[in-house]
């Protein structure tokens, strides 16, 4: 009976995208993993036959999701954030260390990454939070309280360690944000980042120009119309440069060269072009690696398993980070905007989605899902075309790898669940 | 909820066009790249991903007249180690079954490798020598090693294969078959055979277009390669192994008795022309002789008294004397100018005959015999000495032909006093190879062949070019002067007077004459004062088969200098043991009877060769070649180390024969 309602009133439009995405994922991890041995698609000792393996259970997993009262999302959302918890501490003396980082539960056939887990468990246990009828954004308090619920993950991830998976988080902010978390936090958030970046690229001498420059114009013009706050605004200027002073500390002093480096490379903040060129070559090796193939790809790409970078292995990394580089050698031009097309238009319904529920915990929710699918597709896709520094974190649906894929797939599912039931609320 | 729904609108309306623009952004970035620096990456891209490899062509063979291999192609493995790529566990478990089985197979005790291969590994070093110059079959087995049968990247094993020529026969002859390189730019260089045939050795090499799939790794494109590799052609040789041998050992033999800087002995078909053996020896700091310079083509000496054959031609030739007409040596000393002209002879040979002064080879009757006869006109002479083809190089394709000299009157160094000089081998100066040409060509009846030293290009059994007989001068003299010349040839062998007469063997003939030619002799005072010791001739005497020159330079003068004395045993030796081997038709029964006079080593290798052994003989003391032959026939494996004679044989003698048993021989 459930099930019945739940194939009719589900969004298929959204399962339509994510099943297209699922299919070019797989064809391009089959691609990228492919070697002239001829093996069956099957073979479960290649990568590609192991995805095919996880893309079933992940079938098997989305059924189960659907199949279960919308309402036990809500009721147990706390239960599952505080398991979750649990299994990210608990890699700490039980984890398994792959390529540096302790971030995996070893199941034998199945390596589980609790941290996918923790990101459906801390989104919905976000949502639940801030749709308690008791729940008053405005409070600091009550945004002290929201934004504990995205440090704790945080705090467990970062050593482990996976600051990636740890940004992830932060994305949510995006929610609470949504709800009515005063702008000037953005406000905030953007200046900050805004400040970091042109003190990394111009100093702190200019940055401090440019900010008394902008008061005296902001004054000179807008004086008249309305009373400024000048004090707050002299205040947030010294603050700004204080910030800035810190950066170059920072930078200079607590990070470590690799980290500098991933930055000199990505502002250009190294002028000599040939230490740059070997910046490029050895920190920036893969972003470098995975740009030359894009590029090598064209306007209609190489074609299916022609993608001689791809096939050469030039690109670390390239069925998991690195997929989408993937797309663009064989697909081209026309392959990545399509894929770009698709994340977007998958964000757009489901943002879409959110604003219709009638159940504030199934909107919050459905924004959780959006910030995190939007993070990853943002910095992913960023890092391979290199508009934006180094960050491991994989691209949703598409690369290699089963807890991701997994995890992924639940989490936008309760979201289509929810939505599914958009109509029961009410009545 | 707090906001309003006009608020979470805007808010709405941020979220989605931040959404919105971020696509926008990616796909600009992605124009840029993919289309607008597309074309220009892509055609880098191709670049670096394909490149023309050439295939390396095999080089030819170089084979001697009788079949065997002088220089051949073979493959060389070099092996290192990456003691990155392996992993800790896999190394600490295969270090030692590894080290073992180095040791096994290259000798060096077990610790040894341990030490280097643990040492490569603390330093993290990747590119450790193992192994250097491992044939193939060592090479087999090294890839089936613990450790090493991992593989290059689990294993760490680096495998560097080169192409080395090899020369079977060691160092017999290596200065004549020589080498080839070529540098960077495609320029060839080197000496000998292998320089002057590479043209027909090198092959043209082949091309094929790759793919790069992987760091190092390179995918051939297309099933064809875009031009195919063509072997280079094999050259058959004029040399003959076993008269190569003869010559090097029996020149060898001598340079070390008489402790000379170097020396050289040519043999060549009289017939044809054919090298049959060329041999170039010359010390080391240590005492030992190598084959370094090609002094029988390239060294340019005053001959000295063989010299004196060239002018009784010309003298003959220009009826200015007879071989009858009779000289006045005096008491050995004549006085031209300020300059005195000197015999060997204590006392002189008083009144005697042209026939005579050559064959006691009288300097002060050749003085008198060129100076009185051509000084009205000494171009005469010169143009005589031309006419016999004496000013020229011969024009061999191998590099660094020694030029001749001869002075024209008015030439700068031409004096009064140069015929008297040039009648016994002075103020002119050939190389060996130009004098045994001369000589062969009077062995010839006056028909002049050039020297050669490659018969055939052949490709597998195809022949692509023959090289025949090329005669350079038809008639150098008339054939009655070439008879009569041949017959005191003869008798300087023959004749109890003659100089060459202690090389004299009653059970085969020889022909030809000694000289002994100073060298540097402007202050006879000095180190560098020394002798050029000479044989140049032919055998047999009658219809003679083969001519031959031996030169030795600086022999100890305390052992001895002369010709006869120093030049003359290699001649002898090599006439000997080539006689035995190569009888001619018409002197078949005297063909028994000849061994009575052969030398020791030759009868002790027939004795040892005629007995039918079961047991492993004695070779000791035998030389390299015989002692080979030998122990082949019996069907042992032979290894030979170094050259010259049997030191020790690594199974004694007395030993049971069994079939394909290795012996190790050692020479010196």
């Amino acid at each position: 009976m459930a099930g019945k309602s739940v194939l009719k009133r589900i969004d298929w439009l959204t399962v339509f995208i994510y099943l297209a995405l699922l299919t070019i994922g797989w064809v391009n991890i089959y691609s990228s993993t492919f070697t002239d041995e001829n093996l069956s698609i099957f073979d479960f000792s290649t990568l590609h036959g192991k995805q095919l393996f996880f893309i079933g259970v992940t079938f098997g997993a989305i059924i189960l999701v659907l199949a279960l009262e919308a309402s036990f999302y809500e009721r147990f959302s706390s239960v599952l954030y505080i398991i979750a918890m649990v299994l990210l501490l608990g890699l700490y003396p039980f984890g398994k260390t792959i390529a540096g980082a302790t971030s995996w539960y070893d199941l034998g056939f199945f390596n589980l990454q609790p941290s996918e887990l923790a990101k459906v468990a801390t989104a919905l246990a976000l949502a639940k939070y801030l749709s308690d009828i008791q729940t008053d954004i405005k409070r600091r308090k009550d945004q002290l309280y929201a934004f504990l619920v995205l440090l704790i993950p945080v705090i467990l991830i970062v050593p482990q360690p996976d600051p990636g998976s740890a940004l992830v988080f932060f994305a949510m902010v995006f929610v609470i944000f949504r709800e009515g978390l005063p702008l000037y936090y953005l406000g905030f958030a953007f200046l900050a980042v805004l400040v970091f970046i042109t003190t990394l690229m111009f100093g702190t001498i200019w940055v401090s120009i440019f900010l008394a420059l902008f008061i005296v114009l902001f004054l000179l013009l807008k004086r008249k119309t309305f009373k400024v706050p000048v004090f707050p605004m002299i205040s947030i200027a010294v603050i700004a440069i204080l910030f800035s002073l810190s950066v170059n500390f920072v930078f200079n002093n607590v990070f470590e060269q690799r980290h500098r480096d991933r930055f000199s490379l990505w502002l250009r903040l190294e002028k000599d072009p040939v230490k740059l060129e070997k910046i490029r070559k050895t920190i920036g090796y893969n972003t470098y690696q995975s740009e030359k193939a894009i590029e090598s790809g064209g306007f209609f790409g190489k074609g299916f398993l022609e993608g001689t970078r791809t096939k050469g292995d030039f690109v670390p990394e390239q069925e998991t980070d690195y997929i989408f580089s993937t797309v663009g050698e064989e697909w081209g031009f026309v392959g990545t905007t399509t894929v770009v097309l698709l994340f977007t238009l998958m964000l757009l319904r489901l943002v879409y989605l959110a604003e219709r529920q009638k159940n504030p915990f199934s909107r919050m929710y459905g924004y959780g899902v959006i910030s995190i699918l939007f993070i990853h597709y943002f910095i992913n896709i960023g890092m391979v075309i290199g508009i934006l520094p180094t960050i491991g974190i994989p691209l949703p649906f598409f690369s290699y790898g089963g807890s991701g894929l997994l995890f992924f797939t639940i989490l936008l599912f309760i979201f289509l669940k929810l939505d599914s039931n958009r109509l029961k609320e009410g009545i | 909820m707090a906001a309003s729904d006009k608020k979470i609108l805007t808010r709405l309306y941020v979220v989605a066009g931040g959404l919105f623009l971020f696509a926008c952004v990616v796909v600009f970035k992605l124009v840029s790249i993919q289309m607008v620096n597309g074309e220009k990456y892509r055609d880098l891209a191709e670049k670096r991903t394909t490149k023309m490899f050439t295939i390396a062509p095999n080089r030819g063979n170089l084979i001697s007249d009788d079949g065997s291999l002088l220089a051949t192609s073979v493959s060389r493995y070099t092996i290192r180690f990456d003691a990155v790529t392996v992993k800790k566990e896999d190394f600490q478990e295969n270090i030692k079954p590894l080290s073992a089985k180095l040791s096994e197979l290259l000798g060096k005790p077990t610790s040894h490798y341990q030490q280097i291969l643990r040492k490569a590994k603390a330093n993290k070093n990747r590119y450790t020598l193992i192994a250097r110059n491992l044939d193939y079959s060592d090479y087999m087995e090294v890839k089936k090693f613990p450790l090493f049968n991992k593989g290059p990247y689990k294993g760490g094993l680096i495998v560097e294969q080169k192409t080395v020529r090899e020369h079977p026969l060691g160092k017999i002859a290596e200065r004549s078959v020589g080498y080839e390189n070529v540098d960077e730019n495609g320029y060839y260089s080197g000496v000998g055979l292998e320089r002057a045939f590479g043209e027909y050795l090198r092959g043209i090499e082949g091309k094929r277009l790759k793919q790069k799939i992987a760091k190092g790794q390179w995918k051939p494109i297309g099933w064809d390669n875009i031009v195919e590799p063509k072997d280079g052609y094999d050259l058959i040789s004029t040399i003959d192994i076993n008269i190569q041998d003869i010559a090097h050992h029996a020149l060898l033999g001598q340079l070390e008795k008489y402790k000379a800087d170097h020396g050289s002995v040519i043999v060549m078909e009289r017939e044809t022309g054919e090298v049959k053996a060329i041999s170039n020896l010359g010390i080391t700091k240590e005492g030992k002789y190598y084959e370094r310079l090609n002094y029988a083509i390239g060294e340019s000496h005053e001959p000295g008294s063989t010299f004196k054959l060239m002018n009784l031609v010309a003298a003959l030739e220009d009826k200015i004397i007879d071989t009858s007409s009779v000289k006045d040596t005096g008491k050995g000393s004549w006085k031209i100018y300020r300059h005195r002209v000197k015999d060997t002879k204590h006392g002189g040979h008083g009144k005697i005959s042209m026939a005579k002064a050559f064959e006691v080879s009288s300097n002060v009757a050749f003085a008198q015999m060129v100076h009185e006869g051509y000084k009205e006109k000494p171009s005469r002479y010169v143009n005589r000495l031309m006419s016999m083809n004496l000013g020229k190089e011969i024009g061999l394709p191998i590099k660094g032909e020694g030029k001749p000299l001869i002075r024209y009157p008015g030439d700068k160094g031409w004096s009064g006093l140069s015929l008297a000089q040039m009648a016994y081998g002075y103020e002119v100066s050939m190389t060996p190879l130009q004098t045994l040409t001369f000589y062969n060509a009077i062995a010839n009846d006056g028909v002049m062949v050039k020297p050669r030293m490659i018969k055939e290009v052949k490709e597998w059994n195809k022949t692509i070019q023959k090289f025949d007989k090329e005669i350079i001068n038809p008639s150098v003299c008339s054939r009655e002067t070439a008879k009569q010349v041949q017959q005191l040839l003869k008798n300087v062998v023959e004749k109890k007077h003659g100089t060459g007469h202690r090389m004299y063997s009653p059970n085969f003939s020889m022909a030809g004459k000694t000289g002994t030619a100073q060298k540097n002799y402007q202050d006879k005072t000095s180190d560098k004062f020394g002798y050029i010791s000479t044989f140049a001739g032919y055998f047999p005497a009658d219809e003679p088969k083969y001519s031959c020159i031996v030169v030795i330079h600086e022999p100890d003068k305390s052992v001895g200098y002369y010709g006869a004395d120093v030049s003359g045993p290699v001649f002898k030796s090599i006439a000997q043991k080539v006689y035995a081997t190569s009888p001619l038709v018409d002197e078949v029964d005297m063909f028994q009877a000849k061994y009575a006079g052969l030398d020791n080593a030759y009868q002790e290798y027939f004795a040892e060769a005629q007995k039918k052994h079961s047991k492993v003989p004695n070779v000791k003391g035998m030389s390299g070649m015989d002692a080979v032959s030998i122990l082949e026939n019996l069907g042992l494996q032979v290894e030979i180390k170094g050259n010259g004679k049997v030191k020790k044989q690594s199974v004694s003698h007395g030993t049971d024969i069994k079939k394909s048993k290795k012996i190790v021989l050692e020479l010196s």
